[in-house]
């Protein structure tokens, strides 16, 4: 798969840039991370990097389904539902592959909602 | 003398609790003789082998069952009646360890009936409008998402997504459905 490890651009953010970090685990909020900061402008003598580009990529298409997990060869009566969710992701070669991942509900419901606190910050930006 | 030594009490609970984690949270080296000689070291191994896996056989029936407290009490007590079951002794023990790790035990047994990858975290960060003094692009605000994915037993994978607004906002519909289907499913009666 080889999925290139982030490196977060930390200076480059600190460039010119609001920015606001939330860090969650395993469906539980943990430290409440940075809070919003702006820097000052910084003259460049050179254009700035944009380093994202090399480490990110561009979602190109979200399929996801509902499953209910009845039973198993370890489990008999297993009962579960999940979010079963299957990203089309394109690097900036543009090379596409596919990610799927599941969650059981309440790890969904705070993946909805980490969106919605990004769908806010991005509004107000 | 040895039926005496595998009675109820603290080296049961010790060993049920040893045996959950080799069953069913994958932890390495509990072997038979570590059990033996740590928690019963009067009992001989000819004695403590078929003890050891009627102790197991109950616990992985218990959980594969999932159990609830009426469930547990009536198997509990048909154990205790039947030829080379358990003592009452045993049957509170068993008793009292599941209910204390049932959710851990059940949570683990989720874990490992799931062969895609779960999600394990999720990080972000929102880049905001910039400028540079030789540029005159301005940059829309992006949000930079990392999941954090990992299988069963496995190191993590990071996966990084950039979005901008336009973006977020399609998702967030898109998470919306999967919530209606969601409370779709659950006010069903079943």
């Amino acid at each position: 798969m080889g999925f290139p490890c982030y490196v977060r651009p930390m200076r480059q953010a600190a460039r010119g840039r609001t920015w606001k970090r939330k860090r969650w685990s395993g469906g539980v909020l943990s430290s409440p991370g940075r809070k919003s900061q702006t820097l000052p402008m910084e003259a460049s003598s050179e254009p700035p990097l944009d380093a994202k580009s090399d480490v990110t990529n561009q979602l190109v298409d979200f399929q996801w389904k509902l499953g209910m997990a009845v039973s198993s060869d370890t489990c008999r009566s297993l009962k579960y539902p999940y979010v079963a969710v299957m990203l089309k992701v394109a690097d900036h070669s543009g090379q596409v592959k596919t990610k799927c991942f599941e969650m059981t509900i309440p790890q969904f419901q705070n993946f909805y909602r980490q969106f919605k606190e990004i769908a806010a910050v991005i509004e107000t930006v | 003398m040895a039926a005496g030594e595998l009675e109820g009490g603290k080296p049961l609970s010790w060993l049920l609790n040893a045996l959950a984690q080799d069953t069913f949270h994958g932890y390495p080296g509990i072997t038979e003789e570590l059990l033996r000689s740590q928690l019963y070291p009067e009992v001989p191994p000819e004695e403590f082998r078929p003890f050891l896996a009627k102790m197991r056989g109950i616990l992985k029936s218990i959980a594969s069952a999932d159990m609830d407290f009426n469930q547990l009490e009536a198997f509990l007590t048909a154990q205790t009646k039947k030829q080379g079951g358990i003592t009452s002794d045993q049957a509170a023990v068993i008793s009292k360890f599941w209910k204390s790790h049932k959710t851990k035990i059940r949570e683990s047994l989720m874990n490992q009936s799931r062969w895609n990858s779960g999600l394990r975290g999720l990080s972000w960060r929102v880049d905001g409008k910039s400028q540079s003094r030789h540029s005159a692009q301005i940059h829309t605000p992006v949000a930079i998402i990392e999941l954090e994915l990992g299988k069963y037993g496995q190191e993590s994978e990071f996966l990084c997504l950039e979005f901008d607004e336009v973006k977020v906002n399609q998702i967030l519909k898109t998470l919306s459905e999967v919530e209606e289907s969601i409370s779709t499913l659950i006010s069903q009666p079943n």
